[in-house]
C-alpha cells in the first residue's frame, strides 16, 4: 500500500511540474501586455513599459518561469498584479467558499445519490424507472438554467434564502447554512444524476453475481446482504465516479459563485484570468492541481482499503 | 413509516433552523439596515492607494480618502480639503490654501507639505489617470498651507482633476514603504477600512468613524460589492442585499424594474462610437478621406441601433460631446441621419464606388453580437466589408490600444462634464482617442482660444469645434447609452454630471 501510495505521489508532482510549466508558457504569450490590461487604455506607453519592467514581465519567459518557480516551492505564490494582495492569502481567504460548496456537494450528492442508486437497484420496476427518469432530466437541464430558476424561486421569491453573498461558518452557522444551500442545491443536481446511475448499475451487477446467490441461499437478510457485500463491491465504481465529480465540481463552481456572488476560487479564476493576473492564476492552478492529484489518492485509497484486490492493479 | 416519518421530521427542523437563522439575521439587523449602504458595481478596485484610482472606482476611495477639492452632483467645484484656490491671471499658476484642523489618523496635521507630497507621487507613479496630472509642471510649498501648481499651459481641467483622482490625499508617512495603501487605506475620509471584512478586488467594507472634520456621513457603514455579472446584482437588489447599484444592461434595467418598487432615475453618459484612429489613411487608404468617414456616418442607421438593441433606452448622436457640456448642440444629435444613397455617392466621390474592406478588433463585452451584426449589414448596404477579428480582453487592449493594429475601434467613450476635459480626452493629439496625433489649423486655432478664453467665449469656441470635429467625420458616434440608477426605496442616489456613477457623498437615507 505504501509504495502504491509514493508511486502515485512522484506521478502527481510530475504532473503538478508539467502543468505549472506549460501553463505558464501559454499565459506568457507575447500578446500578454499585462500592465495594458491593469492600467487601461488611457496609459501612456513609458508608463506601460515602466510597470511591465516592475512586474518583470519584460523578462525571458524561461526565466520568470524559473523565478515563479523556485518562489513557489517555497510556498511564496507572489503578489496578484491587479490587487497587490499576496496570492496565498487571496487564495486562502476564498478557499473556504469552495471547499464548503465541493464538500456540502459530494456529501448530499453521495447520500442522495447512494440513497436513490440503490434504491432503483434492488427495487427495479417503477422505482427504477423513476429514478432513471430523474437522472436524465438531471443530466438534460442545463446548470446555469436550473441554477437561475433556483435562485428566482427560492430567493427572489420566496425569499428563503439569500440570493447573493456568502456568510464564513466561523461568524455564524445559521448564516453560513443559509447563504451555501442553495449553491449547493444547484451543484448537486446534475452531480447527483451521475452518481445515482453509477450506483445503480454497480448494485444491480453485484446482485447478479453467483454469490449473492449463495447468500441468499444461507437465509442471509437483504438488508445484511446490502450492506455487508453488495454495497462493498459496488462502492468502488461509484466511490471513482464521485471523485471525479468533485473534481469536476470546480468548472461547475465558477458558474454558481458568479451566479450567487460567492467570492470563491471559481470567481476569482474568471476575474482574474480575463484580466491576465499570472500569479493570481498559477496559485489558483497549483492549488487545484494539487488538490486533484490528492482527490485521486485518497479515491484510489478508499477503494483500496474497500476492495484489497484493488491494491494490487 | 417509522423512517419516513424521522426522515420529514428532520427535513422540518432544518428548514426551522434555517427559517431561524434568517429571522434572527432580519431581526437584528432590521434598525441597522436603514444605516448601512450597500453597493453592487461592475467595477472592482484594484487595491486603496490613491495612485490606482478612477472612473468607476472612485467612490471606493472616496469612504477613506477626502480630495482637495469637492465636486457636487452638478459638477459644481466646492472646498473640500483645500479651502480655497486662485489661479494667476495667465491661467498657468494655481494657488491652494489647505484647511486647518485636518489631520491623518495618526494625527499628523494635513499641511502644504503633504499636499505637494501627494502630487508628486501620483505624477512619478504612472498612475492609472495619470493623464489629470500632465499639465503640472511642478507642485512648490509657499507656506505652511500654501500650494502653488505650476502648470505647463492653461489646463481648464484641472480643478476636476484635483476632485478627482489627482486631489486624494493619502498620509506621507507611508509613502517610502512598499505597496503602502493596497489594503490598508491612510487618508482623512470620513470612514475606515474593516480588514476583516473586505476581499480585496470582491468586497470592502468601511466603517463610518467616530471623528470626521466634516460632516458626518448618514451611513454607519458603506460595503461595496463587486461582481462580474449584473444578474447577481439585480438578484442582491431584489433581496435586498445589495441597496443601490448603477445598471448598464439593458436587459438587467428591464428585470429591476419589472414589478419591483425602487427608486430609479436614468443618466446617459457613456458614448457608444466607432473611434477611427486611422484618418491619415496609413493602414485602410479610403479613411484618410474625410468623405469615406462621412460615408460610414451615413451608412449607420442609429434609430434602429437604439430602438432594437438598446431597446429604445439610449439617444442616436452624431457628436462626442455630452449634453452637459458648453460644446453640445442638439442639431448635431441628428447630423448624420441614415441615407445609404447619400453614402454610395460620396462613397464614390471619393473614389471607391465599390467601397472597401475594413477589419475591427470585437470585444464581445463592449460590442454585444446585435450590435456587430447590425453594423456589418448597414456598412454592407453601401459597399464597406467589414470583418470582426474577436479577442479576449488582453488581447484587445494590447493589439488595438498599443501595438494600434487595426484602423479603428467600437468601444464605450465617456462624456465629461467640461468641454476641455472632452477636447483632452479626444481631440488632442497622441491621447487614447487620437493614437496617431491627427489635427489640423481650425482645431488647432480653437483648442488654443477654448484653453485660454474666457467661459463665455470659450463656449462658443467648443461649439464650434464639436461642429468641425462632426464634419470632419473624425468619429462615428453611434448612440449615447441610457444608465439606470437603482436604490431601494430607503435609500435616495443622485447621478453625478460627468461620471457614470454618483459620488459616494450623493447617496442619502431617504426622507
Amino acid at each position: 500500500m505504501l509504495g502504491f501510495v509514493l508511486r502515485r505521489t512522484g506521478a502527481g508532482l510530475l504532473l503538478v511540474l508539467v502543468i505549472s510549466f506549460v501553463t505558464f508558457l501559454l499565459l506568457s504569450l507575447p500578446d500578454n501586455d499585462v500592465a495594458r490590461s491593469l492600467l487601461g487604455p488611457d496609459a501612456p506607453a513609458e508608463i506601460i513599459d515602466a510597470t511591465n519592467a516592475a512586474l518583470g514581465v519584460d523578462r525571458p519567459v524561461l526565466v520568470q518561469y524559473a523565478d515563479w518557480l523556485s518562489h513557489a516551492v517555497r510556498g511564496d505564490l507572489g503578489q496578484s498584479w491587479f490587487t497587490s494582495e499576496n496570492v496565498g492569502t487571496a487564495i486562502a481567504g476564498r478557499l473556504p467558499v469552495t471547499l464548503s460548496l465541493m464538500l456540502g456537494v459530494t456529501l448530499l450528492t453521495a447520500i442522495v445519490a447512494f440513497g436513490l442508486g440503490i434504491w432503483a437497484g434492488v427495487r427495479r420496476g417503477a422505482a427504477d424507472r423513476f429514478v432513471q427518469i430523474l437522472a436524465v432530466a438531471g443530466y438534460a437541464l442545463p446548470g446555469f438554467l436550473v441554477t437561475l430558476v433556483i435562485v428566482l424561486v427560492f430567493a427572489v421569491r420566496l425569499g428563503w434564502f439569500p440570493a447573493i453573498g456568502y456568510i464564513p461558518i466561523t461568524d455564524s452557522v445559521g448564516g453560513w447554512l443559509s447563504t451555501i444551500t442553495l449553491p449547493i442545491v444547484a451543484l448537486s443536481i446534475g452531480a447527483v444524476a451521475g452518481t445515482s446511475q453509477q450506483v445503480r448499475s454497480a448494485v444491480i451487477e453485484v446482485l447478479r453475481q453467483d454469490y449473492v446467490r449463495t447468500l441468499r441461499s444461507r437465509g442471509l437478510s437483504t438488508r445484511s446482504i446490502l450492506f455487508k457485500h453488495v454495497l462493498r463491491n459496488a462502492s468502488a465504481p461509484a466511490l471513482t465516479v464521485l471523485g471525479m465529480q468533485f473534481v469536476g465540481l470546480l468548472g461547475g463552481a465558477v458558474l454558481v459563485e458568479q451566479i450567487f456572488g460567492l467570492p470563491g476560487l471559481g470567481s476569482m479564476a474568471v476575474t482574474y484570468t480575463t484580466r491576465g493576473d499570472i500569479p493570481v492564476i498559477m496559485g489558483l492552478l497549483m492549488v487545484t492541481v494539487v488538490g486533484v492529484v490528492l482527490i485521486n489518492l485518497a479515491v484510489d485509497v478508499a477503494i483500496g482499503v474497500l476492495n484489497p484486490k484493488a491494491r494490487r492493479a | 413509516m417509522k423512517r419516513t416519518l424521522r426522515t420529514a421530521t428532520g427535513v422540518l427542523a432544518l428548514g426551522a433552523l434555517l427559517a431561524l437563522s434568517a429571522c434572527t439575521a432580519d431581526a437584528d439587523s432590521a434598525g441597522e439596515k436603514l444605516k448601512t449602504l450597500t453597493i453592487g458595481t461592475m467595477t472592482p478596485a484594484r487595491s486603496m492607494d490613491p495612485v490606482d484610482s478612477g472612473g468607476g472606482t472612485i467612490p471606493y476611495y472616496q469612504a477613506v480618502y477626502d480630495t482637495l477639492i469637492k465636486r457636487e452632483p452638478d459638477g459644481k467645484l466646492t472646498p473640500m480639503l483645500a479651502s480655497e484656490w486662485n489661479y494667476d491671471t495667465a491661467g498657468t499658476s494655481l494657488t491652494l490654501t489647505i484647511r486647518d484642523g485636518v489631520t491623518f489618523d495618526d494625527g499628523t496635521p494635513v499641511d502644504a507639505k503633504a499636499v505637494k507630497a501627494n502630487l508628486d507621487r501620483f505624477r512619478a507613479a504612472g498612475a492609472a489617470e495619470n493623464a489629470q496630472a500632465l499639465s503640472t509642471k511642478a507642485v512648490e510649498v509657499t507656506g505652511p498651507k500654501t500650494v502653488v501648481i505650476t502648470l505647463n499651459g492653461p489646463d481648464p481641467a484641472l480643478l476636476d482633476s484635483l476632485s478627482d483622482a489627482y486631489g486624494f490625499i493619502a498620509n506621507p508617512a507611508k509613502f517610502g514603504q512598499d505597496k503602502p495603501f493596497a489594503t490598508v487605506p491612510d487618508g482623512t475620509g470620513p470612514y475606515r477600512l474593516v480588514a476583516d471584512a473586505t476581499m480585496a478586488g470582491t468586497v470592502w467594507k468601511f466603517e463610518r468613524k467616530e471623528k470626521y472634520w466634516g460632516e458626518q456621513p448618514p451611513f454607519a457603514s458603506v460595503t461595496f460589492y463587486a461582481f462580474d455579472n449584473e444578474n447577481a446584482i439585480v438578484n442582491g437588489l431584489k433581496t435586498n442585499q445589495i441597496r443601490a447599484a448603477v445598471l448598464q444592461s439593458v436587459d438587467q434595467q428591464i428585470a429591476a424594474t419589472s414589478g419591483e418598487q425602487f427608486t430609479t432615475s436614468t443618466q446617459e453618459i457613456d458614448l457608444k462610437l466607432l473611434n477611427i484612429f486611422d484618418r491619415k489613411g496609413a493602414k485602410v487608404p479610403a479613411l484618410g478621406d474625410a468623405r469615406v468617414r462621412q460615408a460610414i456616418n451615413y451608412a449607420i442607421d442609429r434609430d434602429v441601433l437604439v430602438g432594437q438593441i438598446q431597446q429604445g433606452r439610449g439617444t442616436a448622436t452624431s457628436q462626442i460631446w455630452g449634453t452637459g457640456t458648453e460644446g453640445y448642440a442638439s442639431e448635431l444629435d441628428t447630423y448624420y441621419s441614415h441615407d445609404p444613397a447619400k453614402a454610395k455617392a460620396l462613397l464614390a466621390e471619393a473614389g471607391y464606388p465599390d467601397g472597401f474592406a475594413l477589419t475591427l478588433p470585437r470585444l464581445a463585452a463592449l460590442v454585444p453580437d446585435s450590435l456587430a451584426e447590425a453594423l456589418k449589414s448597414d456598412l454592407a448596404a453601401v459597399g464597406i466589408t467589414l470583418t470582426w477579428d474577436d479577442l479576449d480582453r488582453v488581447s484587445f487592449l494590447t493589439r488595438t490600444f498599443r501595438e494600434f493594429q487595426y484602423p479603428g475601434v467600437v468601444m464605450n467613450g465617456g462624456q465629461p462634464a467640461k468641454d476641455w476635459a472632452t477636447v483632452s480626452a479626444n481631440i488632442l493629439p497622441k491621447t487614447i482617442a487620437n493614437p496617431f496625433g491627427d489635427t489640423d489649423a481650425t482645431i488647432q486655432d480653437l483648442t488654443g482660444k477654448i484653453r485660454t478664453a474666457e467661459p463665455a467665449q470659450a463656449a462658443q469656441y467648443a461649439q464650434q469645434l464639436n461642429r468641425h470635429i462632426v464634419e470632419q467625420a473624425w468619429y462615428v458616434p453611434l448612440y449615447r447609452m441610457q444608465y439606470l440608477h437603482v436604490t431601494v426605496p430607503t435609500i435616495t442616489a443622485v447621478p453625478q454630471a460627468g461620471l457614470a456613477v454618483p459620488a459616494l457623498y450623493n447617496y442619502q437615507p431617504a426622507a
